[in-house]
């Protein structure tokens, strides 16, 4: 089993660069816990806000406090877990292939790809993890659901391919540095379009929600999939779609990826 | 005087050059900002639609919209990197080229930030201001721009700038003891985040958080030129409210001297 066997390979790495990371992170544990104090601060203001909104109003178009909160809270799981295994990424359209670092990525024995995303551990991310967490834990306390027993796997497979969403996206925006020498605002433009997805497509213009829906798919990382799972509609769109989208997205990006490896020209000396 | 300018207007010069060579970089913030805006206004519309009422918290729709806009573009003005350049400085050593050199520290960071904001204020915040006051116009029939308002704001916003300047200054001397300012960096922008109003205007909040904050130096990143700009203060208010950013524009000034006077005998260049 030949797929296997590299599968393996790629979780053995990974768990060799993450002890790698965590050590380089324990240099600066003041830098760690002060980000990780930011982020939740962050989202403490953002839920703040919320709850704001909502001393005025019952519902946001027929949604309530409580499911807005789960919709938020899951919309930070496939985010967070993209920023965990592939915050490196962002380096890549930043500095890598700007400063002629790349290079060191393309005389290593694995694939460029994977070794690049695997090579940063981004523990901030943990933060978002469980900020995510704790809000669907609470949301699920007052809210009645309809549950089932396989919604759980859905969820499961509606995170990770939501995940597969954010990271295809960056690794297409990445590629783009492997001709224009640097992409990293391009990616921060486009990544900061997952605002979009922590609320209901229903608020949004028809245009809008086009376009997070079929252009670039961020209503599925969150919206699409929250919203089966605390009322069970559409399930074919919205799971499905989450899983659709992030296999488009993927099989785009390893596209973008080997052509513009094929066109990569070292920077300077 | 000449002399002064003299010295100093080529570090505004450089400062806009620098700020060409990075316009890219700018650009692509600068969209994304926006479409913040865009996914807040979307928010507040099904906000407005849901509660049925004309008004939340005395802000009608039109002046949620002013207060997005208005409130990121004011943060392109007052924002300062002035803790981000002195602490990286401190690190990379670059500082003791500064401290050798006849000019003074904080004026040479002031006018080539200067430069910065004057290619940002021309090429984005009119632009985007004449946008505002265009929508005010169709939403209410009739031209709402006062010059004087608009003077009161400018002026707002040029202490805002100062207070900030000096206040990111004073932080960035932390570098001279924490060698690593990173995360610091971050913390700091989301708890300003919150203390300036930029996030939930202070309006929202139960009364005596909301004279706290407004009492707070921090109200004027933000929230002091963004209420003054759309008329929400009378004038009684804004000259208090003027006088209230100046005292604390001085009184940052002179921390930031002090902590420099105290922080040069700690300078250890790293490196080099």
């Amino acid at each position: 089993m030949n797929l296997f066997h590299e599968i393996r390979r790629a979780f053995r790495l990974f768990r060799i660069f993450a002890a790698q990371h965590l050590k380089k992170l324990m240099e600066y544990k003041i830098d760690f816990i002060t980000g990780a104090c930011s982020f939740l601060i962050d989202q403490v203001v953002n839920i703040a806000f919320l709850a704001i909104i909502f001393g005025g109003v019952e519902s946001l178009k027929g949604w309530s406090y409580y499911e807005i909160l789960f919709i938020y809270g899951f919309s930070l799981l496939p985010k967070g877990l993209d920023h965990l295994f592939c915050d490196n990424l962002w380096n890549v359209g930043y500095f890598v292939v700007r400063k002629g670092d790349f290079d060191k990525y393309l005389t290593r024995p694995i694939s460029p790809l994977l070794t690049v995303t695997v090579e940063i551990f981004q523990v901030d991310s943990l933060g978002e993890l469980v900020v995510g967490i704790a809000l669907i834990v609470l949301s699920l306390r007052h809210l009645q659901m309809p549950f089932v027993w396989y919604d759980i796997p859905l969820a499961l497979v509606a995170v990770l391919f939501g995940m597969l969403i954010y990271t295809s996206i960056k690794i297409i925006l990445a590629s783009i540095a492997f001709w224009t020498k640097q992409s990293g605002h391009l990616i921060n433009m486009v990544y900061g379009m997952n605002d979009f997805s922590k609320y209901p497509v229903e608020i949004y213009s028809r245009p809008v929600r086009d376009g997070i829906t079929y252009i670039i798919p961020f209503a599925f990382t969150a919206f699409y999939p929250a919203s089966y799972l605390l009322r069970h509609t559409a399930p074919v769109f919205s799971i499905g779609g989450t899983v659709v989208a992030g296999c488009i997205l993927f099989a785009i990006g390893l596209l973008v990826w080997h052509k513009g490896l094929a066109a990569y020209e070292s920077a300077g000396s | 005087m000449r002399k002064f300018f003299k010295t100093y207007l080529p570090f505004t010069q450089a400062g806009i050059h620098g700020a060409t060579a990075y316009r890219a970089n700018f650009i692509a913030w600068f969209i994304g900002d926006v479409m913040y805006c865009f996914v807040m206004y979307y928010v507040w519309r099904a906000v407005f639609a849901s509660s049925g009422q004309s008004t939340f918290h005395g802000f009608n729709m039109t002046d949620m919209v002013v207060f997005l806009f208005v409130t990121n573009l004011t943060g392109y003005l007052t924002d300062s990197d002035g803790s981000f350049s002195v602490g990286e400085e401190i690190r990379d050593g670059n500082i003791a080229m500064r401290l050798i050199k006849p000019v003074d520290f904080d004026m040479t960071f002031l006018f080539s930030e200067m430069g910065q904001k004057s290619l940002t204020f021309t090429m984005i915040f009119v632009p985007m201001l004449v946008g505002v006051e265009i929508y005010k116009y169709i939403a209410y029939g009739h031209v709402m721009f006062s010059i004087g308002t608009f003077a009161l704001y400018m002026l707002s916003v040029v202490m805002s700038y100062l207070f900030s300047f000096y206040m990111n200054v004073c932080f960035g001397f932390m570098a001279f003891f924490l060698k690593n300012l990173w995360g610091f960096n971050i913390l700091k922008s989301s708890i300003l985040r919150f203390l300036s109003g930029s996030v939930i205007p202070f309006a929202f909040m139960p009364d005596a958080l909301r004279s706290v904050m407004e009492w707070l130096p921090f109200a004027s990143l933000s929230y002091t030129p963004v209420m003054i700009y759309m008329g929400k203060y009378s004038g009684a208010e804004i000259a208090m409210r003027l006088g209230l950013q100046f005292l604390w524009v001085v009184a940052f000034y002179l921390i930031s001297k002090m902590i420099f006077s105290v922080a040069i005998r700690h300078v250890t260049v790293q490196g080099g």
